[in-house]
C-alpha cells in the first residue's frame, strides 16, 4: 500500500490561513472606520460641491509659484495623501512648494448637466483666479493626474497665459491608442442612453470597470495576501486605506461622462485638435509652457500609448517625457514615487518656478 | 421562433384588449368625476400594462445577453483551467510548489480573462447587456412616472427639466459675474 506523504509546510500554511480567517475581525479595524489623509489643509475656496484645498506649509521658505493639482474625476483625491510616508502632497510641501488641490466632491443628480466647460472654464479657472489673488502671482503651475491630467491639458490649451508649467501625470490623451479594458468597453458604449436613463455615471459601474482590469490579482490574490499578513500592522494599515479609497468612488456628472466617452475614447477629438469646450477650440498647439509628461510603463488604467502623444503634440520647446517602471497608482503613492518620481519632478519644477 | 413571437403577440394583444376595455368601462363615470380616482386608476392601469407588456420583449433580450455573458465567462474559465491542468505536472514538487502553483494559476487566469475583457465580442455583448438593462430601467421609470403623476407629484422628466433650468441659470449668472468683473478690471 502506498504511503501518504503530507508536506508539513503546506499543512502549516493551510492551518495558519484558517486561523487568520477566524481572527481577522478581532485583529483588524473596520474598513470604514479607517482614517485616510494625513496632511493638514484649509478649504481655501468652495463652489457648489468643488473645494479648493490649500495644504499647510512644512518649510520656512516657499517657492514663489504655487502649484495647483487637478485630481481625477474618478475616485477621491486621498490617494495623493493616503499615508505620510507615501504622500505626494507631503513630499512636495517638504520640497518647499505651495500646494493647492481641487477636490471635485461627490456630484449628485442636480450636477448631471455639468460638462467640460463648467469643470475647466468654471471651477478650474475660478480656482486659478483665487490662487492668483491670494498669492499675488499672474501664473500658476498645474499638475493633473489621470483624467485630471486631461482637464489640466484642456485648461492649459484654453488659458495658456495663466499656466506657468504643466505637469501631466498619466493623462488620458489619445483614446484610440489606449489598449486598456476601460477603452475597450468605452468603444461600444451607448453613453447617451445611460445618461438619459440614469443621469450621472453610477459609482458601481465605475467600480465594475476597475474590478475587471486585473480580476485575479486584484480580486483574489490581494485578499489572500491580506489574510496571510494580518499580523503585519503596516501591511494591514496600508491595505485598509487603499481599500477604503477604492470604495469611495463618487459618481461622474452625466454630461461630463458623455463628453468624456464620446470626445476622448470614441471620437478621439483631443489629440486631433478637434475638441471644443464652451464653444472654444482646444488645440494642443496652444501648449507653449514648459511641460513634464509622466508615464507609468505598467499602467493598466491609462496605457502609456494613450498618454505619450501629448509630448509630441504640443508646441512647447521646453518639454520632457519620463517613463517610469511602475503602475498607475505606484507612480503617485509608493516608495518608488518618493525616491524617484517626486525628486525628479521637484527639481524640474524648481528650475522653472 | 415564429411560435414564440405569436405567443408574445397573443399575450400583448390580450393585455391591451382588457386594459382598453377597463379604460373604456371606467370612462363612463368620468362625466361625473373627471379627475377622480377611478379614472386615474384605469388610465394608470392601461399605461402600466402597456409598459409591462413591452418590457417582456426586453426581458427576453436581456436574458440572451446575460446568458452569453456567463457563457463567455464560463468558457474562459474552462479553457484557463485546462491550461493550468496541462502546466501543473511541470511544476517541480518541492516546498515551494504551492506558491508556484498559485502563481501559475493566477497568471493563466489573469491572462485569459484580460484577453476576454479586451475582446470585441465581450465589449459588444456587455454593452448590449447594459443597453437592454437601461431599456428595462426606462420602462420602470415610465411606470414610476405614471404613479407620480397620479399622486400629483413631479415626474423624472419634470425634475430633469428643473435641473437643466437651474444649470442654465447658474451658467447665466456666471457669465454675468464674469462680464461684471471684466468691466470693474477695465475701470481700474
Amino acid at each position: 500500500m502506498p504511503e501518504n506523504k503530507f508536506n508539513p509546510k503546506i499543512i502549516g500554511e493551510f492551518l495558519n490561513f484558517g486561523r487568520n480567517l477566524v481572527e481577522a475581525p478581532m485583529k483588524v479595524s473596520v474598513p470604514h472606520e479607517v482614517k485616510i489623509g494625513s496632511t493638514q489643509f484649509d478649504v481655501a475656496y468652495k463652489e457648489d460641491k468643488m473645494r479648493l484645498l490649500h495644504f499647510k506649509s512644512l518649510t520656512s521658505k516657499q517657492i514663489r509659484t504655487p502649484l495647483l493639482i487637478s485630481y481625477a474625476i474618478v475616485n477621491r483625491y486621498h490617494i495623493f495623501d493616503i499615508d505620510p510616508k507615501k504622500s505626494w502632497i507631503r513630499n512636495l510641501l517638504m520640497q518647499g512648494f505651495d500646494v493647492y488641490l481641487i477636490d471635485w466632491g461627490t456630484p449628485s443628480k442636480i450636477d448631471r448637466f455639468l460638462g467640460f466647460d463648467e469643470y475647466v472654464n468654471g471651477y478650474m479657472d475660478n480656482c486659478m483666479d483665487f490662487i492668483c489673488d491670494e498669492t499675488d502671482v499672474d501664473k500658476v503651475s498645474i499638475q493633473g493626474y489621470c483624467t485630471g491630467g486631461t482637464l489640466a491639458t484642456v485648461y492649459s490649451s484654453l488659458h495658456p497665459e495663466r499656466v506657468k508649467n504643466l505637469i501631466a501625470t498619466a493623462p488620458v490623451i489619445d483614446g484610440w491608442k489606449d489598449t486598456t479594458v476601460v477603452s475597450n468597453i468605452a468603444k461600444y458604449f451607448d453613453v447617451d442612453k445611460l445618461v438619459d436613463t440614469v443621469g450621472n455615471m453610477p459609482p458601481e459601474f465605475i467600480y465594475f470597470c476597475f474590478s475587471i482590469l486585473k480580476p485575479f490579482e486584484q480580486g483574489v490574490e490581494k485578499y489572500l495576501k491580506f489574510l496571510n499578513n494580518i499580523d503585519n500592522e503596516k501591511y494591514v494599515d496600508s491595505f485598509l486605506k487603499i481599500e477604503k479609497w477604492l470604495d469611495e468612488t463618487p459618481p461622474i456628472p452625466g454630461e461630463l461622462f458623455k463628453q468624456w466617452i464620446k470626445g476622448i475614447y470614441q471620437d478621439n477629438l483631443l489629440i486631433q485638435n478637434k475638441m471644443y469646450v464652451g464653444n472654444k477650440h482646444v488645440s494642443l498647439k496652444n501648449l507653449n509652457m514648459p511641460i513634464f509628461t509622466q508615464v507609468a510603463v505598467g499602467d493598466h488604467l491609462v496605457s502609456p500609448e494613450c498618454s505619450m502623444p501629448l509630448h509630441y503634440a504640443v508646441s512647447s520647446t521646453d518639454k520632457i517625457l519620463k517613463l517610469y517602471p511602475t503602475g498607475h497608482v505606484g507612480m503617485i503613492a509608493s516608495s518608488f514615487s518618493q525616491k524617484i518620481v517626486l525628486p525628479e519632478l521637484g527639481q524640474w519644477l524648481k528650475e522653472r518656478s | 421562433m415564429q411560435n414564440e413571437s405569436n405567443i408574445t403577440e397573443y399575450y400583448k394583444k390580450t393585455a391591451m384588449f382588457w386594459s382598453d376595455m377597463i379604460a373604456m368601462m371606467s370612462s363612463k363615470p368620468t362625466t361625473l368625476t373627471a379627475v377622480g380616482p377611478i379614472r386615474n386608476l384605469s388610465s394608470n392601469l392601461k399605461k402600466i400594462t402597456s409598459e409591462l407588456t413591452e418590457a417582456n420583449k426586453e426581458i427576453v433580450e436581456f436574458n440572451n445577453f446575460l446568458i452569453e455573458y456567463y457563457k463567455q465567462l464560463s468558457d474562459t474559465w474552462t479553457s484557463a483551467q485546462k491550461e493550468v491542468a496541462s502546466r501543473a505536472p511541470k511544476i517541480p514538487q518541492n516546498e515551494e510548489s504551492v506558491e508556484a502553483y498559485k502563481r501559475v494559476w493566477i497568471d493563466i487566469f489573469e491572462n485569459s480573462f484580460t484577453g476576454l475583457f479586451d475582446s470585441k465580442k465581450f465589449s459588444e455583448n456587455y454593452n448590449g447587456l447594459i443597453s437592454t438593462e437601461l431599456d428595462l430601467l426606462k420602462r420602470w421609470n415610465a411606470i414610476t412616472d405614471v404613479m407620480l403623476k397620479s399622486a400629483n407629484l413631479p415626474t423624472k422628466q419634470e425634475i430633469d427639466e428643473i435641473y437643466e433650468e437651474i444649470h442654465s441659470l447658474k451658467n447665466r449668472i456666471f457669465k454675468l459675474e464674469l462680464s461684471k468683473k471684466k468691466t470693474e478690471n477695465a475701470r481700474k
